[in-house]
């Protein structure tokens, strides 16, 4: 294929001229008060299903309230072996990333691929909106992070907690204390209890194999996960329920859930170092119940987090929140003063046009969030604490909880 | 060998599915908030409840009783060889029944366990259990499960075994991620298997000594650079970068230039994750000539950020 043209501008200008006396849209055209075609962005939607189309709407987020234009020049899903034209519909995410129209890419998958069509997309030069959760473990969240530095990509989760919480005067204080390293010790319990959806995004223990839909490219779903046989509760929102695919409802839900206490707690660089969970044995392929989790950072905060699904109450400690000044003293007081406030967070279309990177579109900050989702996952399959170190981002002396730290993929597919 | 009624009675007290075919009982409890279901979901959850129990389950669902699970499965773990063995021997193929539910998490449940111990020998005991059964003629899909708790309680002392199925079309994916997860012994098997693997076993193979970044197979990953496939050709040459092979520019350098595309795009990664590692490594003149070959051929407007991150890393390697 001609890569010139595939340029954005080349694009634009070949369809205006294809139109001919067609009427052609101001966006188009460009012009006062419209978007001119330079200005506009290609966009492409990869996982058409769920939470698909709202993503991708987010590409244009802008503080100015009013969005960004972006058109969606590609829709990719495994489901559409039927009506695939590799023009503008597509069922394998790699043809689409190779076209040169393409600026942003909606990610909207189950998680087993967010972290490689991330990746992927940042090598294809594109900058990446993914769905939440991030990635499905640990290890996939640092490939994202080199990915994103090595080529310099705007990136960000569809969850934005930290966007509302960073508007917070007490919330900014917060986080320029833990940040800067004023406060090296605290006494904090936080306390997430409910909502995660542990019983609604269970697994399947009895999966009998069905024939594959027609439609489907069952091969390419599966992916880096292994190649099981075909049940259609893998398949959909249900995917939540198998480790395969994802983490259940705690990570699903987990990474919104947790995405403002990371910005506002400074956990934006950090990990907990010991995490105990409270479940049954866990099923090899189906997520399943739990009653408690407990993840304690090295600075003494700890954090909970409650199912209210299942089992005995938590009851080990209880919920202390932050005195801000006391943690302070005076003089950490004073020296916060004088500390400048962070950059406000820059939105998703913003930092496509401004290019500019920061807390918002740090894909440290969101790995280090589902980190912590990872990591109570791990505690509860294995059945045992576990200790975790977040520099490394290795588990201490554990070989088992390393594996899950650090899980295979099935070839081609590698970090 | 027949399995015995007392193993038998231990695996009955696995927990039971719940009508969803899961172990979250959300009907016994009524906990399911089925009004949160929206039109057909909603639909669905109301024939599922309609619906009758699965054939030879309670009437009433107990909930999941972590004691009463952990105490079977040490009971189970009590009876050593035999009780692995027997579990093993409860599983069948994936069919329409739940026949074989509780003896796969039993047998899951007992991998925790002794992996819970820190008890060398019961963790060791237990993976040369079910490596033994590997050579057998068991189904597939059993073979492929005892494959995959082997990748979470096995060690090196399976290795070999592992590595025997690295050639078969239908378990050389389960056989090596096993090996990688245990990694100890892993690269011998995969470099002696290579020689005779072909497809996806062969890609695999190639992969995963990339994965685990074996120095030694630095020969047969520059071999299989040249290979038909794709995809194999791809994974060699990310694994040698992955090495860090200083030996091998010049052969990524060539693969990074393939016409505009994704093997482009994955050996130009493949090309700066070499200089990278490089760099690391303290070599920065091979790293330079994988960034200036990078700077001065990415000279379209597509290109332009491989350019720029080349550019980066030049300075960095500076």
């Amino acid at each position: 294929m001609d890569k010139k043209e595939l340029t954005r501008r080349g694009f634009l200008a070949g369809s205006a001229a294809a139109m001919g006396l067609a009427i052609v849209p101001r966006n188009v055209l460009g012009g006062e008060g419209a978007t001119p075609p330079s200005d506009t962005l290609g966009g492409a939607l990869i996982g058409a299903g769920g939470r698909g189309p709202g993503t991708f709407n987010e590409l244009g987020r802008s503080s100015s309230g009013k969005k960004h234009e972006v058109r969606r020049l590609a829709t990719c899903d495994v489901r559409y072996k039927d009506r695939a034209d590799n023009k503008t519909t597509y069922v394998d995410f790699r043809r689409v990333l190779e076209r040169s129209d393409i600026d942003v890419v909606a990610i909207a998958t189950p998680p087993h691929w967010h972290a490689l069509i991330s990746i992927a997309a940042m090598e294809a030069g594109k900058d990446v909106l993914c769905e939440k959760p991030m990635t499905r473990f640990v290890a996939e969240g640092r490939a994202v992070v080199e990915a994103q530095k090595r080529y310099g990509r705007i990136f960000q989760v569809g969850t934005f907690g930290r966007y509302g919480a960073s508007k917070d005067k007490g919330n900014v204080q917060r986080h320029k204390a833990f940040m800067s390293g004023l406060i090296k010790t605290t006494d904090m319990v936080y306390h997430a209890r409910g909502g995660f959806k542990v019983k609604e995004w269970s697994g399947m223990v009895v999966a009998p194999p069905q024939p594959v839909p027609p439609n489907l490219d069952w091969d390419l779903y599966c992916g880096p996960s292994p190649l099981r046989p075909y049940h259609p509760h893998r398949v959909g929102g249900t995917h939540r329920g198998y480790w395969d695919y994802e983490g259940g409802g705690l990570a699903d839900m987990g990474q919104h859930y947790l995405d403002a206490f990371c910005w506002i707690y400074g956990r934006e660089n950090t990990a907990p170092v010991e995490i105990e969970a409270y479940a049954p044995p866990a099923h090899p392929e189906a997520t399943g119940l739990w009653g408690w989790v407990e993840l304690r950072y090295a600075d003494g905060l700890l954090l909970v987090l409650e199912s209210g699904e299942w089992g005995k109450p938590y009851d080990r400690a209880k919920t202390k929140g932050l005195n801000l000044d006391a943690a302070l003293g005076e003089e950490g007081k004073k020296k916060l003063a004088e500390l400048p406030d962070p950059e406000p967070l820059v939105e998703f279309g913003d930092a496509v046009k401004t290019r500019k990177q920061g807390e918002g579109n740090s894909a440290e900050g969101f790995h280090r969030t589902v980190c912590i989702l990872h990591l109570a996952n791990i505690a509860i399959r294995l059945g045992r604490k576990i200790r975790f170190d977040p520099v490394k981002e290795q588990a201490i002396g554990d070989d088992e909880a390393q594996r899950l730290v650090n899980q295979p993929m099935r070839a081609p597919w590698h970090l | 060998m027949p399995v015995s009624p007392e193993l038998k009675a231990l695996v009955d007290q696995m927990p039971d599915e719940d009508r969803r075919h899961m172990y979250s009982n959300v009907y016994e409890e009524g906990q399911f908030r089925r009004e949160k279901g929206r039109g057909k979901e909603k639909e669905k959850e109301k024939e599922k409840e309609k619906a009758p129990e699965p054939p030879g389950q309670p009437k009433s669902y107990k909930d999941v009783d972590k004691e009463r699970i952990e105490a079977a499965i040490a009971e189970i773990h009590k009876g050593g060889r035999d009780s692995i063995l027997g579990l093993i021997d409860m599983l069948v193929e994936p069919v329409a029944t739940n026949a074989d539910a509780k003896p796969h998490y039993a047998l899951h449940a007992l991998a925790l366990l002794v992996c819970r111990l820190e008890d060398r020998k019961a963790r060791v005991a237990f993976a040369e259990a079910l490596a033994s059964q590997l050579g057998g003629a068991r189904p597939k899909a059993v073979l492929a499960y005892l494959c995959q708790e082997l990748g979470t309680a096995g060690g090196k002392e399976v290795a070999p075994a592992l590595g025997k199925l690295l050639t078969d079309e239908e378990l050389c994916d389960p056989a090596a991620r096993a090996l990688v997860a245990i990694r100890e012994g892993a690269a011998e098997q995969f470099r002696a298997a290579l020689p005779n693997a072909s497809g996806k076993c062969k890609l695999a193979i190639v992969q995963n000594l990339g994965v685990l970044a074996d120095a030694e197979s630095v020969a047969a990953l520059q071999k299989a650079a040249g290979d038909s496939d794709p995809d194999t050709r791809m994974a060699a040459l990310w694994a040698l970068a992955n090495i860090g092979d200083a030996g091998s520019v010049p052969l990524l350098i060539k693969g990074a230039d393939a016409a505009p595309g994704w093997e482009r795009m994955q050996n130009t990664k493949a090309c700066l994750l070499l200089a990278e590692r490089l760099v690391a490594a303290g070599k920065k003149a091979e790293a330079a000539k994988l960034y200036t070959h990078l700077r001065d051929t990415r000279t379209d407007a597509a290109e332009r950020y491989v350019r720029e991150a080349a550019e980066r890393g030049l300075a960095a390697a500076r």
